[in-house]
């Protein structure tokens, strides 16, 4: 037996159905009730529209770089910069200026985009996924197993990430780790984010599936003769989806932010690879000679970031809308607050 | 490690210029040294340390020195940085010293004359100056066993003097020294000590007696420290020059003169005697101040009073001088060089004539103008660098004439012509090797990287960039043969004194190819060049030296060893009302010794 996402979400159920013009009462789908409340969040249908855009750009990075008329982004030319070797500024050629090789920045943080993109989401989903299943497992089985992979979980949040990663990026650089299995630039970097995150989808899943297993769909289930694994996969696992997808899209943001940072301290992607990070980081010491270097890369990462999170507390507030007083907590820092 | 060395350059650049990067010369292109000159980098009133005046300083006044680069240490036994020397250089005395505006003719410091050399090449004897006391709490007159005790502890595994096997192991008995008397040094009496060696290579060692380590240092109260592991001789010091770490009654400076991290206290040493120094020593005192951001320091210095930037200013703000406070610059050249070491060993670039074609390839004015451009960098055409003896004749500026060394912004059709002898026909590599290149991290070095990488590319090459901390990328890849690394686009050296021999000798001679901590990083291993080197190494005095090494030059520029691109000059900024002495010996590093307050 399965049930839908109006069973369990909290204000899902009741009160849902509309008069249709005959005078009796019609159900709504679940995701047509999601989609009624999130579309009255304009800033979430904004972020919503500034991420579906910064996909296509960062997607058609190549075609949108070439219709602009700019150079490539790894086109290096010294000769714009002056005697000194300082970057010239923004210009109809250059709108967002050059960097101190004469690369185009624009071109740059489009490319840019890219990698945050696909670290920021490929990371979390990769956590989410590990994060999940270990979640589940834990939460359904409870005993030793919960409390073996709760500790594990305790001794994982324990250790100092940014710390870990910058070890992990500095050892696995140029030969990679793990027999080659990873390779360092993006390689590490997705893997430091997946080990940084997935212990935080896993106790929030956990504590889901301590309440879930309890539920009389789910005794209902085992009452049939269903399987563990078949009340896993069929009961559990969609009864979380809303509360997975609300999480990962706010952990996006902060995996960017951790992609950036990791490169800022020079162990993200390899160069000449673009990344919003790398480029802060190049900008910093000559921020008072050439402040477009930092001010665009480092605003396409503010905006992208803004984006994300108000995109997670929109979906939230849409799929979650009785409980307006839930606030989510990433890598111990709030990022979400239901408004 | 054979004798004849200097110091890898560990970060090179204006921003970020390591303690390491040594010794410094004349602008050639600012100031028109050399037969060189520039329009775009010329400014009226840009000091230099060859036009400063030596001799009048105002008497007094405190300096304050702001730095966001600490000490290394400041023992004189250990010290290896030109941050370091400025410290030590004040405080400390050895046998030879340079006056700041020279760095090729060494002057007696605590010697009373030049070092007398036998005709063997295999003994040296050197005088003692009279007077010379040392600082509270020893305050009792230098004797040239303090000298040879400074000397034998450089041996002393809790020293661990940086350049001992360098230079001094040729030391009779040195091989077995510990830290112990060394046999190989003799002092007959208290102002005379005798170096015999067990080979004549007298010159480099007479040479060697400009650095610190020949600071005599008191065994009867440097025992004690050294006996720990690390020695803390450097924290209970006494001083020999005009200066001091400001201490306690005994000798104590950590946490009194000198608290890491944060500041030190140079005061004068009140047992110091001008009559026994040619050295002015205007200052009563100097602060320095050491932390905080490289680019807040400079402005502050620039716009505020008292002032120097004891380490290398950002790159904006060198700009800032030069634009706006030129008198407030000073530029030496023969800061040291960088280039590209690719191995020569094994993969493609054991072609010389692919180490041709990647030369000829090569925009070296883009590499330096990532440096900071002209005004701080010179293109690199040959192996010895400005202010080194040799250098005029191994090419000057301009350098050999050879097809791949004529166009520094690189020449495409030149380079398609080496890769065609390699046996490319098309002009660009279609071997299946993928190229490692392992840089190092923050600009400029990374820039560099970055266009050396391009530049790879575009002669065809597959690439895998990586860029890593300096000290990492010469401890775990440049510097480790095993590693097999194709490509090291940012290593760079500085000779620890001008020597030809200090230039070349270590990164290009192949029987100093060590396992780990090599510093022959393309792994440069030519007998005939490495049997011209031995040749040489034996000569006596500067003019056989100088065409010896010139001609060993020429040797590596046709056998295309490394990829030149950078010869540096080291930027300083002060206060205006601040007359700053740079050391051309030392990177143009401030010489506390001859600065003063105007």
């Amino acid at each position: 037996m399965s049930v839908g996402v109006a069973e369990i979400l909290p204000g899902a159920a009741g009160g849902l159905g509309v008069p249709d013009v005959d005078g009796e009462i019609s159900a709504r789908s679940p995701l047509a009730l999601f989609w009624r409340r999130f579309r009255k969040d304009r800033l979430a249908l904004v972020s919503l529209g500034f991420i579906v855009l910064l996909l296509v750009v960062a997607i058609a990075a190549p075609l949108i770089v070439e219709l602009l008329g700019l150079p490539g982004p790894y086109v290096q030319n010294l000769n714009l910069t002056d005697q000194f070797g300082s970057p010239l500024g923004p210009s109809g050629a250059h709108p967002f200026g050059v960097d101190q090789l004469g690369q185009d920045v624009m071109a740059r943080v489009i490319y840019g985009a890219r990698v945050s993109l696909v670290v920021g989401i490929l990371g979390t989903a990769v956590a989410t996924v590990i994060g999940v299943f270990v979640g589940v497992i834990a939460g359904f089985y409870g005993g030793w197993t919960d409390t073996l992979l709760s500790r594990f979980i305790d001794v994982v949040l324990s250790i100092p990430i940014l710390l870990l990663g910058l070890g992990i990026g500095a050892a696995c650089a140029v030969r990679g780790c793990v027999a080659g299995t990873i390779q360092p630039g993006l390689g590490v970097v997705i893997f430091i984010i997946v080990l940084a995150s997935w212990t935080y989808i896993a106790r929030i899943v956990r504590g889901l599936v301590l309440s879930l297993r309890e539920k009389e769909f789910v005794e209902a289930s085992r009452s049939l003769g269903a399987s563990n694994v078949r009340i896993m996969l069929r009961e559990i696992l969609p009864n979380l989806a809303a509360p997975v997808i609300v999480y990962a899209t706010l952990l996006i943001p902060q995996n960017i932010l951790f992609e950036a940072a990791l490169s800022f301290l020079g162990v993200g992607v390899r160069p000449p690879t673009a990344s919003w990070g790398q480029m802060i980081a190049a900008a910093a010491p000559i921020f008072n000679t050439a402040w477009w270097y930092m001010a665009f890369p480092g605003g396409a990462l503010l905006l992208t970031v803004l984006a994300f999170n108000l995109l997670g507390d929109g979906l939230q507030d849409a799929l979650n809308p009785r409980d307006r007083s839930m606030t989510l907590t990433v890598s111990g820092t709030q990022t979400g607050q239901a408004r | 490690m054979r004798p004849g060395g200097g110091r890898p350059i560990r970060l090179g650049g204006l921003v970020s210029q390591s303690g390491t990067a040594a010794l410094a010369g004349l602008s050639a292109l600012v100031l028109g040294a050399c037969g060189a000159s520039s329009s775009a980098s010329t400014s009226a009133g840009v000091q230099s340390p060859k036009t400063e005046s030596l001799s009048r300083g105002k008497q007094g006044g405190t300096l304050t020195v702001l730095s966001h680069q600490d000490f290394e240490h400041i023992d004189p036994g250990q010290a290896y940085s030109s941050v370091d020397y400025q410290a030590i250089y004040a405080t400390q005395r050895p046998l030879y010293s340079h006056e700041p505006n020279t760095s090729s003719a060494p002057s007696p410091d605590l010697a009373e004359g030049p070092p007398q050399i036998s005709n063997n090449g295999e003994t040296i004897t050197v005088h003692i100056r009279h007077g010379v006391r040392f600082s509270p709490p020893v305050s009792r007159e230098v004797a040239s066993t303090d000298v040879a005790y400074a000397i034998e502890r450089g041996a002393n595994p809790n020293v661990a003097n940086p350049y001992f096997q360098a230079y001094f192991s040729s030391l009779a008995g040195a091989d077995k020294a510990e830290g112990g008397p060394i046999p190989g040094i003799a002092t007959p009496d208290r102002h005379t000590i005798v170096f015999h060696l067990n080979k004549p290579n007298a010159q480099i060692v007479a040479d060697a007696l400009v650095l610190p380590l020949s600071a005599p240092v008191p065994a009867d109260f440097a025992r004690k420290y050294d006996a720990k592991k690390p020695t803390e001789y450097g924290n209970y010091q006494v001083a020999s020059g005009p200066y001091m770490f400001k201490s306690n009654g005994e000798g104590k400076v950590l946490g009194i003169g000198y608290q890491p991290g944060k500041s030190a206290v140079l005061v004068r040493n009140p047992n110091w005697s001008a009559s026994t120094d040619s050295r002015p020593a205007y200052l009563s005192q100097i602060n320095i101040n050491i932390g905080g951001d490289a680019t807040v320091i400079g402005r502050q210095v620039l716009e505020g009073s008292g002032m120097v930037q004891g380490d290398t200013p950002a790159q904006s703000n060198v700009k800032l001088a030069y634009e706006r406070h030129p008198s407030q610059l000073e530029i030496s050249p023969g800061a040291g060089d960088h280039y590209i070491a690719v191995n020569n060993k094994r993969g493609p670039f054991s072609n010389v004539n692919l180490r041709k074609a990647f030369w000829a390839a090569l925009d070296r004015t883009a590499m330096n103008r990532a440096r900071g451009g002209k005004l701080v960098t010179d293109v690199m055409t040959h192996f010895l660098y400005p202010e080194i003896p040799g250098f005029a004749a191994a090419g000057g500026l301009e350098g050999p004439k050879v097809d791949y060394n004529e166009h520094p912004e690189g020449d495409t059709a030149v380079a398609e012509k080496y890769m065609r002898l390699a046996g490319y026909p098309s002009g660009k590599y279609t071997g299946g090797k993928t190229l490692e290149v392992v840089g190092s991290t923050g600009s400029p070095a990374s820039d560099d990287a970055e266009i050396a990488n391009q530049t790879l590319e575009n002669l065809g090459f597959r690439t895998k960039l990586n860029l890593v901390d300096s000290s990492v990328m010469y401890s775990k890849f440049c510097g480790v043969p095993a590693e097999e690394i194709d490509v090291c686009p940012n290593v760079g050296w500085a000779a620890d004194f001008a020597d030809p021999q200090a230039v070349l000798d270590v990164p290009f001679n192949g029987r100093n190819i060590v396992s780990t901590g090599n510093n022959n990083w393309g792994q440069v291993n030519n007998p005939a060049i490495n049997a011209a080197m031995d040749k040489a190494e034996r000569l006596i005095g500067q003019e056989p030296r100088e065409k010896a090494w010139a001609a060993i030059d020429g040797e590596l520029v046709a056998d295309a060893a490394a990829i030149p691109f950078d010869w540096d000059k080291q930027p300083n900024i002060e206060s205006k009302d601040v007359a700053g002495v740079g050391d051309l010996w030392n990177v143009g590093s401030w010489d506390y010794s001859y600065t003063s307050l105007k």
